[in-house]
């Protein structure tokens, strides 16, 4: 028996607010199957786990700090004109605490 | 006249032949006639107007841009209806570099929706037709802008490439797709999919031109930490058409077609063209090895692409609420609102995705998918870092042949998916400058060919690609339905 549950798809997806169709969980659920047996494919190389995970494309990246001084920033404006609702400088969003 | 290339129209520009204002009048009136046949596009920039033309190599020329870049007042949507109205208050450094040199942004291109797709159908404006066949696919994500380039809507486009997102489409349109070295190019402006992984770059219909558009966009960033200074480095000069003593090699599990017992006939006669390509790497002097890699490394390449970019996409994307931008919910609680505007926003492909991305991060069952894929990430790119030691590149077939119709490919993961189809992402694993070009037609429909080499070595694996596309009568290639 499969250990991937329609209901543990849904939990999931709900943690993201997302909504999925009982389509939409099966192929998640299908997906699931082939990527786990993957999965397991992965595990039988030797020594896995001592592997350091490798997180972004190049090992090689010059990190600099930028000299702190304030710089100009985006007009108030810029940043509300793609928000649905707005109150002056803000952006108006339902009452989230009574 | 679009159908030339860079360098011939701004011959022509500087000489008084053609205008910048006809370009720009020709690349719109074809933008149209290309929407109209195969969806090509999300926004037709109609009032776009022509430039002054300079020494730069691009100025008064037409270009087109994926819907994934922000352009200061002008829609763009990811191809997503998450983002159906979104207008940026900024342009992309690359966009940015290109209208600082003189090029003109016709049109915006439709994409797999944010890049999260092979097939060019999850677009919310529908599906992009491939202009060889409109009954087949033109891959994705970057389908617009491929499919714009190989009908001679301009000599180029911007794409970007998070597993193959450019040089797969490039190969199903019978055209060049090139992402250089991650971090050449900024990706500020970019929406973000597997920030590890994503790449912009640029398709093409020769090298040269691709050369010529990175050597414009390229360069260290304020905006993009991960940018890195590539002043000393010149795409465009260093195609000399030379490649006496190169090395290439390619990997025996993935080419040989004893290795596929169920092959057709298309297949068959992919691989045989794949190996009198070769040939005429040899005739200019390289030489050609067979490679043999841990078919476990190659098997798990899919699992660990899918593993990596669901996980950074579904971090990456919770920003899309509905509220700071994108249509906004007319529910009355805020979290209601927002799984409102995702559930009915996004395409089904892309929220199996976050699912799987959700799944994989969860602490329980990090240790078994994440870390472990990205270990196995290490391995390969390891072993292709090892093999860069000995060759100059490695050269593979795109694909199992040309263009799949709509109903041959479904962009899910399942058991079969085999290593042919997915093997360019290992040019994204370790950021590897990786280049596609056109090197055939079976049945009458492009197939492509592929160059990968090490980072930074941009310059060398360019020139392998020109020097090849020199020997072979695909340059320039016009698809053959668009030009009906």
């Amino acid at each position: 028996m499969s250990k991937f549950t329609k209901e543990m798809v849904d939990d999931y997806a709900e943690k993201l607010l997302i909504g999925l169709t009982d389509e939409e969980n099966k192929m998640v659920l299908d997906e699931f199957e082939a990527i786990d047996k993957n999965i397991d494919l992965i595990n039988e190389i030797p020594n896995i786990e001592s592997i350091e995970p490798m997180t972004h494309a190049l090992d090689d990246f010059t990190f600099e700090l930028r000299s702190d001084i304030a710089e100009e920033s985006i007009p108030i404006e810029d940043a509300l004109r793609n928000a649905g609702k707005t109150d002056g400088r803000e952006i108006e969003v339902p009452k989230v605490v009574d | 006249m679009l159908e030339k290339s860079i360098t011939e129209l701004h011959d022509l520009l500087k000489t008084g032949k053609i205008t910048s204002e006809e370009l720009v009048r020709e690349s719109l009136k074809k933008s149209h006639e290309i929407e109209e046949k195969y969806n090509a596009f999300v926004t037709i920039c109609d009032d776009a107007k022509d430039t002054k033309v300079t020494d730069s190599l691009v100025s008064g020329i037409p270009f087109g841009v994926k819907d994934n870049y922000s352009t200061k007042d002008v829609l763009s949507t990811g191809s997503s209806n998450t983002l159906k109205n979104y207008i940026p208050f900024y342009t992309a450094t690359v966009v940015q570099k290109l209208f600082d040199a003189g090029a003109i942004m016709t049109n915006k291109t439709a994409l797999d929706e944010f890049g999260m797709g092979g097939t060019g159908t999850t677009c919310h404006t529908g599906p992009v037709l491939n202009p060889w066949d409109p009954t087949r696919m033109c891959a994705g994500s970057s389908a617009g802008s491929a499919c714009a380039v190989a009908s001679g809507v301009y000599p180029f486009a911007l794409g970007s490439d998070t597993g193959d997102s450019i040089r797969k489409p490039a190969a199903f349109c019978g055209i060049v797709g090139y992402k250089p070295t991650y971090g050449m190019l900024s990706r500020y402006g970019l929406f973000p999919f597997a920030s590890s992984l994503d790449h912009c770059g640029v398709l093409t219909r020769s090298v040269e031109d691709a050369a010529i558009v990175c050597d414009i966009m390229k360069g260290i960033d304020k905006h993009d930490m991960t940018s890195w200074d590539s002043s000393k480095m010149h795409l465009k000069d260093a195609l000399t058409g030379n490649i006496k003593g190169k090395k290439l090699f390619y990997i025996k599990e993935i080419c040989d077609i004893n290795n596929y017992p169920n092959a057709d006939e298309t297949l068959k006669e992919h691989l045989k063209n794949f190996e009198e390509t070769l040939k005429l790497l040899k005739e200019e002097g390289a030489t050609i090895e067979e490679v043999s890699i841990d078919q476990r490394l190659l098997n798990a390449i899919a699992s660990v692409y899918v593993v990596i970019s669901c996980a950074e996409a579904t971090s990456n994307m919770s920003n899309l609420t509905g509220i700071i931008f994108g249509p906004r919910s007319d529910k009355q609680n805020v979290f209601e609102m927002m799984k409102d505007h995702r559930t009915l926003g996004f395409s089904p492909l892309i929220k199996r995705r976050f699912v799987i991305g959700s799944y994989v991060l969860q602490k329980e069952n990090q240790e078994r998918y994440f870390k472990n894929a990205a270990r196995v990430r290490r391995l390969i790119v390891d072993q292709m870092k090892e093999l860069f030691k000995t060759y100059d590149c490695l050269i593979l077939p795109v694909s199992s042949g040309p263009a799949k119709k709509f109903d041959e490919d479904k962009d899910v993961i399942d058991a079969s998916t085999n290593v042919l189809e997915e093997h360019l992402q290992i040019g994204n694993f370790g950021g590897f400058p990786s280049i596609t070009i056109p090197n055939g037609l079976i049945n009458g429909l492009p197939v492509g060919i592929n160059m990968t080499g090490n980072c930074y070595d941009d310059e060398n694996i360019l020139n392998i690609a020109y020097t090849l596309e020199s020997k072979m009568s695909y340059k320039g290639q016009i698809a053959k339905e668009a030009i009906k």
